[in-house]
């Protein structure tokens, strides 16, 4: 059943790579205006779980409700859904060929969503935000990773989207470089945008999450507040875990 | 054997105007080889993308197929037998009362023949962009199509340029045999000089030196090219 208030729903979700089934059966909802950060050791199946939610993979079995749209449904348009649910890369996946403003405003306009003016005006704002507007002529190659993530970040937000979706945003930042992309990010989840975020910062998990998921071994393991994920662990796999990266 | 190389040179081309049939020669040589390039392009960046899309469904496996079947012919056959075949039996009845109708085939012929090669140039540049940038063009909304030609097809072209620039270095060249279905091009004009002048090593010695130049100048050309799209990257 579809709850009114629940942005995304998952249900019964499977992903098989060959004979090898990373997701075995998750539910999940995302409600709006939430934050759910996904926690779990490296293989447990947490990125494929955040890309099927965007049908970057395709689920092999279950279904994914995005605002009531059954999305894993073939009839379904997903390029429209996708407008609406922003995605960030670890690998920040700037477009090397366009300045950083291009980057910006390529699918705005492309889509119409919004005319060039318009497209470069926003942009502008949300740029100056995140302290890139005067990069905004410079390539991607002309940025540090920080700053590379920061615009890729500010790119899926200048489609509006309803939902943004992080997988590992700082897994390939120099340390002194996480601080200023998880910022922008908790920015964000104060300023109220739904988000799920797939993460190691432990630290960061505990401060913005309104829930956290622990996935393991294909499935959702246990969830809860941060409070109750990383005060009181339940499951000895996630006490295993918190052990190892706390 | 040099003896009196510029006094023939002179002689042939200045004194008798032969020039005149060298230049008539040379246009044909660089409209074939100039339309045939961009036709040969745009032809093989579409048999690359039919040969790259993911195989899910029947259409795209179709397209998949010909794609293979269409380069493996095209590559597995001499361009003078696809120009004869074309000129003698495909287009015979084609083009009647044209009189460009061997310049037109041979232009088709060239272009087809170098979209071949080019796709497999074009599909190991479409290979060897990161996954991650269909990734992030299609997480916004952008569907395949303008995936494509946006944001890959650009990346891959500008790395496979000096691969590209070798494909229309060869087909300048390649333009030589264009003369056996009647082209007045650059070698079978210097042909009818031989056998106006009963000479032989000024004219093919010229026709050298004038084909080096045109590959001279189209590497220089290409370069430049290169430098410009080399831009985003500092």
């Amino acid at each position: 059943m579809i709850t009114e208030n629940n942005l995304i729903e998952v249900r019964d979700l499977k992903k098989s790579f060959g004979k090898t089934e990373v997701l075995k059966g998750i539910d999940a909802e995302i409600k709006k205006g939430e934050v759910v950060v996904i926690i779990g050791p490296s293989g447990s199946g947490k990125s494929t779980f955040l890309r099927t939610l965007n049908l970057l993979e395709d689920p092999t079995g279950g279904k994914i409700y995005f605002e009531g749209v059954d999305i894993t449904d073939p009839k379904t348009d997903i390029n429209l859904h996708r407008q609406k649910m922003g995605m960030v890369f670890q690998q920040f996946n700037l477009f090397p060929h366009m300045t950083v403003m291009k980057n910006m405003t390529i699918a705005p306009v492309k889509l119409k969503k919004a005319t060039k003016k318009e497209a470069e005006a926003r942009a502008m704002t949300l740029l100056k935000r995140v302290g890139l507007d005067d990069k905004a002529e410079a390539y991607p190659s002309q940025l540090s990773g920080g700053q590379k993530q920061r615009a890729a970040i500010v790119r899926a937000l200048c489609m509006q989207p309803d939902v943004m979706l992080f997988d590992e945003p700082t897994s390939a930042l120099d340390p002194e470089m996480v601080g200023e992309v998880l910022d922008v990010i908790k920015a964000l989840a104060n300023d109220g945008m739904t988000m799920a975020v797939v993460t190691h910062e432990m630290g960061f998990a505990r401060e913005v999450a309104d829930r956290v998921l622990f996935i393991d071994q294909g499935i959702i393991m246990e969830q809860g507040t941060p409070e109750e994920v990383f005060g009181n662990p339940k499951s000895p796999r996630l006490k295993d875990f918190l052990s190892k990266v706390l | 054997m040099f003896d009196g190389f510029f006094e023939k040179l002179y002689t042939i081309y200045i004194e008798n105007s032969a020039y005149t049939l060298l230049i008539d020669g040379l246009k044909n040589t660089l409209i074939i080889a100039s339309i045939a390039v961009i036709i040969g392009i745009v032809l093989g960046a579409f048999v690359a993308v039919f040969k790259v899309i993911p195989r899910n469904n029947i259409f795209a496996k179709l397209l998949n197929g010909i794609a293979s079947v269409y380069i493996t012919v095209i590559r597995g056959t001499p361009v003078m037998v696809q120009l004869l075949l074309a000129y003698y039996g495909i287009f015979a009845s084609s083009f009647r009362g044209n009189p460009n109708k061997a310049l037109i085939i041979a232009i088709l012929v060239f272009g087809i023949n170098s979209s071949a090669y080019v796709a497999e140039i074009i599909r190991g540049g479409i290979l060897s962009i990161d996954r991650g940038q269909m990734e992030a063009g299609r997480s916004l909304g952008l569907n395949y199509p303008s995936t494509m030609i946006k944001i890959i097809l650009p990346q891959a072209i500008k790395n496979i340029l000096p691969a590209l620039g070798n494909e229309f270095i060869v087909m300048i060249k390649e333009t030589s045999v264009a003369g056996f279905i009647t082209v007045f091009d650059l070698t079978r004009a210097t042909r009818a000089i031989v056998s106006d002048y009963y000479t032989a090593f000024v004219p093919y010695l010229t026709l050298a030196a004038i084909y080096l130049l045109l590959v001279l100048f189209a590497t220089f050309l290409l370069n430049r090219l290169e430098k410009r799209l080399r831009k985003s990257d500092h």
